[in-house]
C-alpha cells in the first residue's frame, strides 16, 4: 500500500515539474497569448504544442477555432501581474466546503483503522484546503482594494469605473454569500473531539474568516461611497453640457423671475456685498497716539513735489484737445475734398485758394500737410478718382529736397 | 465674535466661503453654534447665513425680501442668467481640452498654460476658446491666444470661481462656488422643466434590479 503511494506520489512530482517547466520554456509565446487573443501557433514545435495541450495550460476549444490560454494559466498570469482588469475572483466556497467534508471523513476512517500515512496525508490536504480558502479571499480582497485605491484608474472613461466599480459589488456579495455558507456549528460537529482539526477548522477558520468578512465589508462600504461620487460627477457632467445645449438651441431662453415669488427659493437668495469701511479717527486719546505712531512709520514719499504742468489730468486734456483739433482739421479737408467733386467741369482747385476764401483759420503748411495725407490716406481705387497735382519748387541746386508751395486737386474724368 | 471679524467681512462683502476659499473661516461655519451667533450678529443687516444643499458653499442672504432686496435679486439674476452660458461652455471646455471625464470640481488645480498649450494643438478648441474669450462676460480684446485665456482665467477669479494661491504663480484652484453654479442650473432645469437628462442612460438601476 504504502510502496504503491509512494510511487504515485513520485510520479506526481516528476511530471508536476515537468509541466510546471514548460510554462517557463514557452514564458514569451504564453504572455503573446495572455495579451492577445489567440496562440500564436508559428512561434511553436508542433511536440511543443502537444505538450502544453497536454499540461491543460493550452486548450482548443473546438476543430475550426485557434489555440487559446487556459482560463486557469489566465488567471494565474492575471494573479501574478496583479492585472485587475482580467484579475477573477472565485468564491466558490461550497466545493471546497463538500471536500472538506469528505476529506474529514476520511481522515477519520484512517484514524479509526490506525493508517497514519493516510491520515498525514490528509491532514495536509485539509490544511492546503483551508490556506486555499482563505488564501482566494484574501486574493480577491486584495485585488479589490487595488482597485479602489487606484480609482479604478485601469480604466479611463468614468462609464467604464462605473461599470467596474458594480462589477465589483458583485463580487463582494459573492464573497459575503460564501462566507455566509460556512456554517460553524456543522463544522463543530463534524470535527467532534479531535484536536488537530478543531485547531484547523474551527478556532484558526473562524479568526480568518472574521477578518476577511469585516474587510469585505469595509471595501464594500468605500465602494459605495466611491460609486456614490462617481455618479455624482456624472450627473454633474451630464446636467452641465444639457442645459449649455438647450441654452445654445434657445438663445431666447428666460427662466422666471425667482426673485418676485411670494417664496423666493433659498438658492438665489443672495444678499448684495456690504463692505465694512473704516477711516482713521482722532475721538479717543489712546487710537490718536497710535494713528500719530502709524503716521511716523509711514514711508517718505520719494517726490515730494510735482509741477501742475505735469500732473496727469491737465496732460489728458492737452491730449484730448489735440485729437478734437486734429479731429476738426480732417472734417475740413473732407469738406474741400467734397467741393473739389462739386466742381462743374472738374476744374482743378487750389487748396491754398479754398482755404484763404474760406472762413477756416488753419496755418497753410498744416492744411497742406493734411490735403496731402487725405489723398494718402484714401483706398487706391478712390484715389483713382482725383489727380493731385503739387506746385512744387527745388529748394537748392545742391540737393534734391523739393519744396511744396500748393496743392491742387481736381476730379479725374 | 470677535474671533470671527475676518470672516464676517469676507461673507458680508459677498464672498462664497468654502473648503478651498477659507479653510478655516469653513470650518467654523460647520459649527453649528458659531452659524448661531453669525446669524445673530447679521440680524440687523437684515442678512442671514445661508449654503447650498450640500452645505459645501456658505454665503449671506436677505432675512427679509423687502422691495429693495427683490429688486436687487432681480437685477443680480439677470446678470448670473446672462454669463450661465458661458460660464457652462467654459467648463465644458476645460474637461475637454484637458482630456477629462469629469466637470473641474473644487479643489481641482488648473494651469492657464497648459490650457493653451491644449487649446494651440487643437483648431476646434482654439475657434471656442476665441468664441468663448470674445464674450462680454469675459471681454477679451486681444486676438492672442495667451491673453484670451488670461483674461478668461481673470474674470473667473474676479468672480470667485478660481482661486490664485499664489499671486505670482500662474495657478488656479476650483472653488466650491462652482457647486453653487451647478446646484443653481440643476434648480432653473427643475423649475422650468427643461428636457435635460442628469441620470444614467445605460439603465444600471435596471440591472441591479434584474439581480
Amino acid at each position: 500500500m504504502s510502496a504503491s503511494e509512494h510511487a504515485l506520489e513520485s510520479r506526481l512530482l516528476k511530471t508536476g515539474s515537468e509541466r510546471l517547466a514548460l510554462l517557463g520554456k514557452h514564458a514569451d509565446v504564453l504572455m503573446q497569448a495572455y495579451t492577445r487573443d489567440e496562440v500564436p501557433l508559428e512561434s511553436l514545435s508542433d511536440s511543443a504544442l502537444r505538450k502544453l495541450l497536454a499540461a491543460r495550460i493550452l486548450w482548443r476549444p473546438d476543430e475550426q477555432s485557434g489555440v487559446k490560454l487556459a482560463p486557469k494559466v489566465r488567471e494565474l498570469i492575471a494573479e501574478m501581474l496583479a492585472d485587475e482588469t482580467r484579475r477573477h475572483v472565485n468564491a466558490d466556497v461550497a466545493e471546497t466546503l463538500e471536500l472538506i467534508r469528505a476529506l474529514v471523513h476520511s481522515y477519520r476512517e484512517a484514524r479509526s483503522r490506525g493508517e497514519h500515512w493516510r491520515l498525514e496525508q490528509q491532514l495536509m490536504r485539509l490544511r492546503q484546503e483551508v490556506d486555499d480558502l482563505n488564501g482566494r479571499f484574501a486574493d480577491a480582497i486584495d485585488s479589490l482594494w487595488q482597485r479602489l485605491n487606484s480609482d479604478f484608474g485601469f480604466v479611463s472613461q468614468l462609464n467604464d469605473k462605473i461599470r467596474e466599480n458594480d462589477r465589483a459589488q458583485k463580487q463582494i456579495a459573492r464573497l459575503l454569500d460564501g462566507l455566509a455558507l460556512i456554517d460553524f456549528d456543522e463544522l463543530i460537529e463534524l470535527v467532534g473531539s479531535d484536536g488537530s482539526l478543531r485547531k484547523l477548522l474551527i478556532s484558526q477558520l473562524q479568526q480568518q474568516l472574521s477578518n476577511h468578512y469585516t474587510g469585505l465589508r469595509e471595501v464594500q462600504r468605500r465602494l459605495i461611497e466611491l460609486m456614490a461620487r462617481f455618479r455624482k460627477q456624472q450627473a454633474r457632467s451630464r446636467l452641465i453640457s444639457g442645459m449649455a445645449a438647450f441654452m445654445r438651441e434657445h438663445p431666447g431662453f428666460v427662466p422666471g423671475n425667482y426673485a418676485r415669488r411670494s417664496e423666493v427659493p433659498g438658492l438665489v437668495n443672495q444678499a448684495a456685498p456690504l463692505s465694512a469701511a473704516a477711516a482713521p479717527a482722532l475721538d479717543r486719546n489712546l487710537d490718536s497716539r497710535l494713528l500719530a505712531e502709524l503716521l511716523h512709520q509711514l514711508p517718505q514719499p520719494r517726490h515730494t513735489t510735482q509741477t501742475v504742468e505735469a500732473a496727469a489730468p491737465a496732460q489728458a486734456q492737452e491730449s484730448s484737445l489735440a485729437a478734437a483739433r486734429q479731429q476738426a482739421l480732417k472734417q475740413d479737408v473732407e469738406h474741400f475734398y467734397l467741393s473739389v467733386i462739386d466742381q462743374p467741369q472738374a476744374e482743378p482747385v487750389s487748396a491754398l485758394e479754398y482755404l484763404h476764401e474760406s472762413p477756416l483759420e488753419w496755418p497753410e503748411e498744416i492744411w497742406l500737410f493734411q490735403v496731402i495725407s487725405e489723398y494718402q490716406g484714401l483706398p487706391r481705387s478712390d484715389q483713382k478718382a482725383f489727380r493731385l497735382k503739387q506746385q512744387e519748387s527745388q529748394a537748392s541746386q545742391f540737393n534734391h529736397l523739393r519744396l511744396i508751395h500748393d496743392v491742387e486737386l481736381q476730379l479725374a474724368v | 465674535m470677535i474671533e470671527h471679524g475676518p470672516l464676517l467681512e469676507r461673507l458680508l462683502a459677498g464672498e462664497f466661503v468654502c473648503p478651498i476659499s477659507d479653510e478655516s473661516g469653513y470650518r467654523h461655519l460647520t459649527n453649528e453654534e458659531t452659524r448661531e451667533e453669525i446669524d445673530t450678529y447679521l440680524r440687523p443687516l437684515n442678512r442671514r447665513l445661508a449654503s447650498n444643499e450640500d452645505g459645501s458653499v456658505y454665503f449671506l442672504a436677505w432675512r427679509q425680501l423687502n422691495d429693495n432686496a427683490r429688486d436687487q435679486l432681480s437685477r443680480q439674476l439677470g446678470d448670473t442668467l446672462n454669463s450661465l452660458l458661458p460660464l457652462l461652455e467654459w467648463l465644458q471646455l476645460v474637461q475637454e481640452a484637458l482630456g477629462r471625464d469629469t466637470l473641474a470640481a473644487p479643489g481641482d488645480v488648473l494651469k492657464p498654460a497648459e490650457f493653451s498649450a491644449k487649446c494651440e494643438d487643437n483648431q476646434s478648441l482654439r475657434e471656442r476658446l476665441e468664441r468663448l474669450a470674445t464674450d462680454s462676460f469675459f471681454g477679451s480684446q486681444s486676438d492672442q491666444l495667451d491673453a484670451q485665456v488670461k483674461q478668461v482665467f481673470k474674470r473667473l477669479k474676479e468672480h470667485g470661481y478660481l482661486l490664485q494661491p499664489h499671486s505670482e504663480r500662474q495657478v488656479f484652484v476650483v472653488t466650491g462656488k462652482i457647486d453653487y453654479l451647478v446646484d443653481l442650473v440643476r434648480f432653473i432645469r427643475d423649475e422650468e422643466n427643461l428636457p435635460i437628462e442628469e441620470g444614467s442612460e445605460e439603465g444600471s438601476g435596471a440591472q441591479e434590479a434584474l439581480l
